[in-house]
């Protein structure tokens, strides 16, 4: 509660904070802030001629499948790449003021949210493109926004307390996010990775643990986003209770929280370590 | 300061201690650590500090490098946690500690103004009617709309202690700001300082020029090796600290020797009434009171002195034949009192030596070389080592 307050108090600096980071990432090019829209734009288009040109295809909606994936991967990753510097990269307001530390990984899980509500736009505009949007159950998009916030901030507090003490961390992100990449369904679609994981774990077809795929909590929330923004997405494969997906939103609950606690145990050393 | 005046920051027994490791920030240290249960072993910043600073003080903090002034000031300024003790403190806090240091290189300087002043707790719209002072006062208006990676340190410099103190906190922390910044930009950042005083607000300040420190402290407090040696008034710390540095700087400064067929029994530091004192008073008269032992009849004795400075220059010598009062002879113990009008010269630490030898020199009956370390505490101000009788038609 206490926390709450503080931050409430200082939601100013936040807000500088996250336009900051924002400001930074386009400072001295000359496209500036077009560049939220232009990234995610061409990319749509790179992915489109490769996979036209690979023949890489998993059904009519396997393009629009991937890049939805892949957008809503990159928030989580970006973060993840972000937060290394949260901390660590402003070493110098750190050791000479005091403001509530949390505030350093929450505007860098903010900036990361803003540019993700643009990449969004621009995905919304292209899946209408492909004919595969639909809004009929957009209301699944309350809650994986709020599972990949909590998710979010969740990273970027452990990662960026984490890399204050060891600074390992940052090799470890690197390798982590690439095998969290192949772990969850981002290029492959959720029943593929469910049959894949139940045989791995020599679970039967029927068995009720099939669902065991969503304590990845990208799993539950690339199936939402999925859900919510495409025709004939199903938030989990046939089969698996939806019940789920409340394994996804725990896991991002937990993380958050250990977030919560980093930042608090690692505020009283960031003094002396940095 | 009465004691009854409410108490600005409380230090409060406050030990720091920092981890002291090889190779520090590494998962594998602290895994070995763990797995080893290896004593960490530690270095002591600050030992048990315990001070107040009153509403509407200054307090000096001086001592050498690595003495735990800075730590002491982070501490305070909440960025640092003591391992033992704590410090309390009431209103704002605004620290003068590097100046400029939050500022991103890549934003301009309009920008990186705001972000201070968020930093510091001010909201949004205060930060706007007070940014034409903040710009007046840095004298940068014709770069405000630069990246601050253009600027010169200077200009980093004059820009943060603008924004610091336009912030008007109620408690000022200042970290050895004085030293960067041209003679005009320090005059108006002792202005400020001033002006600061004047509103009845703390302030804490570190600096290594004592003349500044001294002048504009109330009281100062000594730290050495993380020990606080004393707090008291500017001109008895000033010569505390003083005394310690020369004897530090040159090792074991403090040397005699000579025949022994006389000695120099014992020289002290007194006032015009013969009392021993261990601060020199504001109008710079120096006393001592030199005490002699001659077992034998010793024919013609002089005795001498001289003051050097810090760099261990003679600054002026003289002796009892130059000054024309002849001894004819010393025989068993006895007592002469030196008076010296030091008003010329100008403030800062010096060292006095006293010397017994015979009329020619050629026999050195006892010499105590920097004996007794002063403190100079003029204000006056001018330039060079001595204040000259100047006439001006």
């Amino acid at each position: 509660m206490n926390l709450v307050k503080q931050l409430f108090q200082r939601r100013e600096l936040l807000l500088i904070l996250v336009q900051r980071n924002l400001k930074i990432r386009y400072k001295n090019s000359a496209l500036g802030f077009l560049w939220s829209l232009l990234t995610p734009a061409l990319m749509i288009l790179m992915y489109a001629c490769f996979a036209k040109i690979l023949k890489f295809s998993d059904g009519a909606d396997y393009l629009p499948f991937l890049v939805a994936g892949i957008v809503i991967w990159q928030f989580t990753a970006g973060c993840m790449n972000d937060s290394l510097q949260a901390i660590v990269g402003n070493t110098n307001l750190v050791k000479k003021v005091a403001f509530p530390r949390i505030i350093l990984p929450l505007s860098t899980a903010f900036a990361n949210g803003v540019n993700f509500l643009l990449t969004l736009i621009v995905l919304i505009v292209y899946l209408m493109l492909a004919g595969v949007f639909s809004y009929t159950n957009i209301y699944w998009l309350i809650p994986a926004v709020i599972m990949q916030l909590m998710l979010c901030i969740g990273i970027c507090c452990i990662c960026s307390v984490s890399n204050v003490f060891f600074r390992d961390t940052e090799h470890i992100i690197g390798i982590g996010s690439l095998a969290w990449f192949f772990l969850s369904p981002v290029f492959y679609r959720i029943p593929m990775q469910t049959s894949a994981v139940t045989s791995v774990l020599g679970l039967s077809e029927a068995s009720q643990f099939q669902g065991i795929v969503f304590l990845n909590p990208m799993t539950g929330i690339l199936g939402l986003y999925r859900a919510a923004l495409m025709e004939n997405q199903l938030p989990v494969p046939v089969g698996v209770s939806l019940w789920w997906l409340f394994a996804s939103a725990g896991v991002c609950l937990a993380l958050f929280i250990a977030g919560l606690i980093a930042i608090h145990k690692g505020d009283k050393s960031f003094g002396d370590v940095l | 300061m009465s004691s009854n005046t409410p108490v600005a920051i409380d230090v409060c027994n406050v030990t720091k201690r920092f981890k002291l490791s090889n190779n520090a920030g590494s998962l594998k240290t602290a895994v070995l650590d763990l797995i080893r249960k290896r004593e960490q072993q530690t270095f002591t910043a600050l030992n048990d500090v315990s001070f107040k600073v009153h509403k509407g003080e200054t307090l000096g903090l001086i001592g050498a490098n690595g003495a735990g002034k800075s730590t002491m000031l982070s501490i305070i300024a909440g960025t640092m946690y003591p391992t033992i003790g704590h410090v309390t403190h009431t209103g704002t806090i605004s620290s003068l500690l590097e100046l400029g240091a939050g500022f991103h290189p890549d934003l301009t300087g309009r920008e990186n103004v705001l972000l201070y002043g968020s930093i510091m707790g001010i909201s949004r719209e205060d930060m706007r009617k007070k940014f034409d002072a903040i710009v007046d006062f840095s004298g940068l208006k014709d770069f405000i709309e630069q990246p601050v990676r253009f600027y010169s340190s200077g200009m980093y410099v004059r820009l943060g202690f603008a924004v610091a103190v336009q912030v008007d906190p109620e408690i000022l922390l200042v970290d050895e700001v004085l030293a960067v910044g041209d003679a005009d930009f320090q005059r108006k950042c002792l202005d400020k300082m001033d002006e600061f005083k004047s509103k009845g607000k703390s302030m804490l300040i570190i600096s290594h020029d004592m003349h500044t420190i001294r002048s504009i402290s109330d009281r100062i407090a000594y730290l050495d090796h993380g020990v606080l040696k004393g707090i008291g008034s500017p001109n008895e710390m000033a010569a505390q600290y003083g005394a310690a540095t020369i004897n530090g700087k040159n090792g074991d400064a403090k040397r005699e020797w000579g025949t022994g067929e006389a000695r120099i029994a014992s020289a002290k530091l007194v006032d015009s009434c013969g009392k021993p004192i261990s601060a020199v008073s504001d109008d710079q008269q120096l006393y001592f009171e030199l005490e002699y032992d001659a077992p034998e009849r010793i024919e013609t004795p002089t005795f001498g002195f001289s003051i050097t400075d810090e760099a261990g220059r003679t600054v002026f010598g003289s002796n009892t034949e130059i000054e024309g009062f002849d001894l004819p002879y010393i025989k068993g113990k006895g007592k002469l009192m030196l008076k010296v009008d030091a008003k010329v010269l100008r403030s800062g630490n010096y060292m006095m030596s006293f010397s017994l030898h015979n009329r020619n020199h050629t026999i050195n009956y006892h010499r105590l070389e920097n004996h007794i370390p002063i403190y100079l505490p003029t204000a006056i101000g001018f330039d060079g080592m001595c204040k000259l009788p100047v006439e001006w038609n």
